[in-house]
């Protein structure tokens, strides 16, 4: 387990620094730094200045060692809108973001898995049918068609809910049922088709067989079979948890870290930009991480590494 | 073989009516025949797009703004109604239809492409350029890639080429796997060692050999990549960081029609309808293909 576990951080480590070095790649294909953040018409001697400051006259690699090093730390620089530390411009709008993405990831597993179950061991009836029919529309439908059709209904129409904005707890229920709503079609499917593998297996006819009643057989052999493939779609969820609701805070005005993100790529703040890369990645690599040792852990022929 | 000839020969009884009409209905489902006929009909506008819009697509009527569409009471001028600078819905819907689909079209096509010719190379060499290659694999799929799209706009600007290369970066990594798995297997098959023997080059074992005997798997990838491309690209241009005016695509108008929820829904209600009727038509064809071309998908 030991050795398992140690090779999945190394695997985590790789894919961050592929993360920074993306971005140092990207900066600079994208134009000449000193350039960018003075104007084109500075005067040379201050663009040398601003290169020396900067370490931008150094071979390359070593600008590449202290960006790695800065970014690690995680220094990004500057803020161009307001000139805070763009770090701290992310982590201030993370709780926002989590106050949505939390109670919808909920809502996402608590509908989902047990409708998969549900649909999965009433396979072929209304119910299942029904069930499929809405995830298919639930995943098929851009988030911000669903979110708008809510405004529509239960903001304009009905004027139950506020249709934008940040200042009652009624705010965030139209933003987490949309979220919601299209997480627990796919959690959904995945789950039922999860299910329908496992119930296929002999050793669901084995244990019913030897005269288990069913609701143990579904409950001891066909779940803890079934959550194996469900854990890798509850990762990739809780990995979205931060990046996830882009298009959602932008149709809810909700001052999360979605709408920073898209406020500074229409600016083209890159200093935020990169500190927000950052962000997502480390925490979809935490999440990829836990995801392979749940795995580990709920599954033995991982952990020994025969396949 | 004569004897299992002369039986196959003698005619069965005419199936009746009600069976012929099943067995119809089993081989082309109802939902696959409505799904094709509303891609024909998106193909064909976006084809014609110049013949059948009524109206330039960025042509103002300023006395004419915000008129109600015919199902809400306007009249045969502008059936969907026009929006805030009283252009015609259905006008920039059409050209929206032809925008988006183009853009998942050539999206769909470079990320097979891209993918399909990494999953070769990393089959054909093996050791260092196989590993390179399922880093790059893991690095794709280990990040949202909408949010890998809105960095790369965020540095380069945006211009519809890029835009177009940059969806085109979507889901590569899918065809990659797929190649390599698929290739790997191939290549110790008989057939691609008997080409091999014949001393033909490895453009050609792959290209005229291998390439063929993975399509299918490949064309079934390709319906699930064209719907994504369609909600991404509308995600972005919803945005406004996608395709930029005066062009217009499906997720521009929504984006646009946004602002006028309450006063003109119609605006955001009509593009909203194809983008999902679209994407859910593909990916009811692509079920439905995948059972019939690909057991190794089910």
């Amino acid at each position: 387990m030991l050795a398992f576990a140690l090779s999945r951080l190394a695997r985590a480590a790789i894919t961050i620094l592929f993360v920074v070095t993306f971005a140092f790649i990207v900066l600079r294909l994208s134009g000449d730094p000193a350039l960018l953040i003075m104007s084109v018409d500075a005067p040379p001697e201050a663009i040398e200045a601003f290169r020396k400051a900067w370490g931008l006259d150094r071979p390359i690699w070593e600008q590449y060692l202290a960006y790695a090093w800065h970014a690690l730390t995680g220094d990004f620089g500057k803020s161009m809108r307001d000139g805070r530390p763009a770090i701290d411009l992310v982590l201030e709008r993370l709780p926002a973001t989590l106050a949505i993405t939390l109670p919808a990831l909920a809502l996402k597993l608590g509908i989902g898995i047990p409708a998969g179950i549900y649909a999965a061991l009433h396979r072929n009836s209304l119910a299942d049918r029904l069930t499929m029919m809405v995830s298919v529309a639930g995943f098929t439908m851009p988030s911000f068609v669903l979110a708008l059709v809510l405004v529509l209904i239960f903001g304009v129409t009905l004027g139950w809910l506020p249709a934008s904005g940040a200042d009652s707890v009624w705010h965030a229920v139209l933003p987490i049922v949309t979220l919601g709503t299209a997480g627990a079609a796919i959690m959904a499917r995945f789950t039922r088709s999860a299910m329908l593998e496992v119930l296929g297996q002999p050793y669901i006819r084995a244990a019913s067989a030897k005269g288990l009643a069913w609701w143990l057989v579904v409950a001891k052999h066909a779940l803890p079979n079934a959550a194996i493939p469900t854990v890798t779609i509850i990762g990739f969820m809780v990995g979205s948890l931060v990046a996830g609701a882009v298009i959602v805070e932008s149709v809810f005005a909700w001052p999360g870290i979605g709408r920073l993100l898209v406020s500074a790529v229409a600016n083209r703040d890159l200093a935020v930009v990169q500190a927000l890369l950052m962000v997502i990645a480390a925490w979809m690599v935490l999440a990829n991480l836990c995801v392979d040792l749940a795995y580990g852990w709920l599954d033995p022929r991982v952990r020994s590494g025969a396949r | 073989m004569t004897v299992q000839d002369s039986v196959a020969a003698t005619p069965p009884a005419p199936p009746s009516f009600l069976r012929r009409t099943r067995r119809a209905l089993v081989a082309w489902p109802p939902v696959v025949v409505i799904s094709a006929a509303w891609l024909i009909l998106m193909v064909i506008t976006a084809a014609g797009a110049e013949w059948l819009a009524p109206y330039p697509f960025t042509a103002m009527d300023l006395k004419a703004r915000l008129s109600v569409p015919l199902l809400m009471g306007g009249d045969f001028a502008h059936p969907l109604g026009t929006d805030e600078l009283g252009r015609d819905v259905l006008s920039r819907l059409i050209s929206s239809i032809r925008m988006s689909l183009l853009i998942a079209f050539f999206g769909t096509l470079i990320a097979a492409s891209l993918g399909t010719v990494l999953g070769f190379l990393a089959a054909h060499f093996r050791g260092r350029i196989e590993q390179v290659v399922l880093m790059a694999i893991d690095f794709q799929a280990s990040m949202p890639f909408m949010i890998i799209a809105l960095s790369v706009l965020a540095f380069f600007g945006n211009s519809l080429i890029l835009f177009i290369c940059l969806m085109g970066f979507h889901s590569w990594e899918r065809y990659a796997r797929i190649t390599r798995g698929l290739t790997l297997a191939a290549n110790e098959q008989g057939y691609a060692a008997a080409v091999r023997q014949l001393g033909a080059k490895p453009g050609r074992i792959y290209g005229l050999h291998i390439l063929p005997n993975i399509a299918s798997t490949l064309i079934v990838s390709m319906t699930l990549t064209f719907p994504e491309i369609i909600l991404l690209e509308s995600g972005l241009s919803f945005l406004g960081l996608g395709v930029q005016p005066p062009l217009t695509s499906l997720g521009n108008m929504v984006g646009y029609g946004r602002e006028y929820i309450t006063r003109a829904p119609w605006i955001m209600l009509a593009p909203s309808f194809v983008i999902v009727m679209t994407t859910l038509s593909i990916s009811m064809l692509g079920d439905w293909l995948r059972d019939r071309l690909d057991p190794t998908l089910r």
